[in-house]
């Protein structure tokens, strides 16, 4: 049922609204300060766009979804989130339902269109350190019920932020700070925690 | 804060609002977006060109928009990159069946949102678009290793790309080979400035960084990225000097070559300063056995109030030349 990526697009955009004030202090740290405005208005935009909507192709769906946030929000994380919704509606095209193998498409899509966007790698101290190990854990584990499923990759995204304090940044405005920025943790792997986390709630039903 | 301006929040709006009334002969927006900038002369079969990048830099970027050079402009707020939404809806209104090629500056914001419009053109539209950066600002960073991308900034000397690939499209020529030109004259063009004061972001309301009354910085970006060096100020002679020496070196330009030369005010330099600069330059491509092929002197890249100067030099060559000399008509910029 398509309803299903409908209500976790909602849950996510409520998860960064409620998450604003903290991803600000975060970013004022080691960026400009907008993460929280940017991820609370995008994702609310992209929630919006699908709400109401009588699609039927979630691939389409979650595309619109990630044009919206693009044009909400034109600032560099912005649109590295809107490239990943938007890569995985195109690799969702012409599915109608949410199995097991299409939400575990939709984060490898995901990352993936981040990836593509941003060339960011690995153990670089971004959101890919956040979503890089749960998407590992969705693809190990997609025989499991949906709800165990969504709550170990959680972990496994919380685990992967908590990692990023031992790293340094190499993009963005904290990499000027080298060897300096190390034991800071990264707001964008935040940003995958709450992604994850508005998962594990939205399939718990 | 000293600007004649209304609520900071509507600086950008206000400010296109202007410009579609003073120049609404030439140009217009795509569904009613302001940020949207086109010309209204469209030639059939020609490659569209289209560019984009944040305000506070004119007569950059939308100001290249007209006849013998660029078809739209995604304008953004002051120093922001505009969406890829946006330009995905220039690009489908400047598309005239010969594809599209987006020419802009090296900055993340607006790289991201260009690639992301070159696959919505792609995706939902299928017009062929190609890319070309301007990213000649010798301060920024080194040379970047052969196939390796640059990490320069892009400022004042995209106006010799904009100028070189508006003349080959105006010219009929094919996207690939009006794509190939921009790139040439990318890779032969190099600028460095020189920044005397700040400037002031209106929404902002105070300067991101302070230069001292009797200092200047060497090098120092469009937005006041920090430059390789700040000291005294010195005379013109002595800072054109400097600037020229580091720009030389670095494509080199060497005796026998032909340049074409742009001297650029940042916005609060007097026309007089920026020739006193130009004399300079001259005597120094002269002293080297360069010959100064055409001289464009003036506000081309801006950066809000700053004062200061840049200088770009674009290598040409018998293919440049006619592209260079090319007649262009556009509100910002006129040549015969």
């Amino acid at each position: 049922m398509l309803q299903d990526m409908k209500r976790y697009l909602e849950v996510v955009a409520n998860i960064m609204q409620e998450n604003k004030d903290t991803l600000i202090e975060m970013d004022q740290i080691v960026g400009d300060g907008d993460l929280g405005l940017t991820m609370s208005d995008g994702f609310r935009a992209a929630y919006l766009a699908v709400k109401d909507t009588d699609e039927q192709d979630l691939g389409k769906l979650v595309y619109a979804g990630g044009k919206a946030m693009a044009s909400a929000v034109p600032s560099t994380m912005g649109t590295l989130m809107a490239s990943g919704l938007m890569q995985a509606g195109k690799d969702l095209r012409n599915q109608n339902e949410l199995t097991n193998e299409n939400w575990v498409q939709f984060f490898d899509s995901f990352e993936a269109g981040v990836i593509n966007r941003g060339k960011a790698n690995v153990g670089e101290k971004t959101f890919i350190d956040g979503i890089d190990p749960a998407v590992q854990v969705l693809k190990e584990n997609i025989e499991l019920p949906l709800a165990q499923l969504a709550s170990k990759a959680s972990k496994a995204a919380r685990q992967g932020y908590e990692q990023t304090a031992t790293m340094i940044a190499k993009h963005g405005r904290a990499a000027t700070r080298g060897e300096a920025s190390r034991d800071l943790l990264d707001p964008g792997a935040y940003v995958a925690v709450l992604l994850f986390e508005a998962f594990e709630i939205s399939v718990k039903g | 804060m000293k600007k004649i301006i209304n609520n900071p929040e509507n600086y950008l709006k206000e400010m296109l609002e202007g410009i579609y009334i003073a120049h609404q002969d030439q140009v217009t927006c795509v569904n009613d977006d302001l940020q949207c900038y086109v010309t209204k002369n469209k030639t059939p079969g020609k490659v569209g060109i289209s560019t984009g990048g944040g305000s506070g830099h004119l007569p950059l970027f939308l100001g290249y928009v007209g006849d013998g050079m660029l078809d739209g402009c995604a304008v953004g707020d002051v120093f922001q990159s505009p969406s890829a939404e946006q330009m995905f809806e220039i690009t489908k209104d400047i598309d005239q069946g010969a594809g599209v090629l987006y020419i802009y500056g090296n900055y993340n914001g607006d790289i991201f949102n260009f690639d992301m419009a070159t696959e919505m053109a792609d995706f939902e539209e299928n017009i062929q678009v190609t890319t070309v950066l301007g990213a000649d600002d010798v301060a920024s960073a080194g040379p970047s290793a052969p196939g390796e991308k640059s990490t320069r900034r892009g400022v004042a000397g995209i106006f010799f790309v904009y100028k070189c690939a508006g003349a080959a499209a105006a010219k009929m020529y094919d996207l690939e080979t009006v794509t190939r030109i921009a790139q040439k004259a990318a890779d032969n063009v190099r600028t460095m400035g020189v920044a005397l004061s700040a400037c002031v972001v209106p929404r902002v309301g105070k300067a991101g960084f302070s230069i001292e009354e009797n200092e200047m910085e060497i090098g120092m970006g469009i937005h006041g990225e920090t430059g390789i060096r700040r000291g005294q100020l010195e005379s013109a002679d002595q800072i054109t000097e400097e600037m020229m020496q580091q720009i030389l070196a670095d494509l080199p330009y060497v005796e026998g070559d032909e340049v074409a030369v742009l001297v650029n005010g940042l916005g609060a330099t007097p026309l007089d300063e920026q020739y006193i600069v130009t004399r300079k330059i001259d005597a120094i491509l002269k002293e080297k056995g360069i010959k100064a092929y055409r001289y464009y002197v003036g506000e081309y890249a801006t950066a809000l109030e700053m004062s200061g100067v840049s200088i770009s030099l674009l290598k040409v060559d018998e293919e440049l030349k006619p592209l260079i000399d090319y007649p262009v008509n556009t509100p910002f910029f006129k040549q015969m």
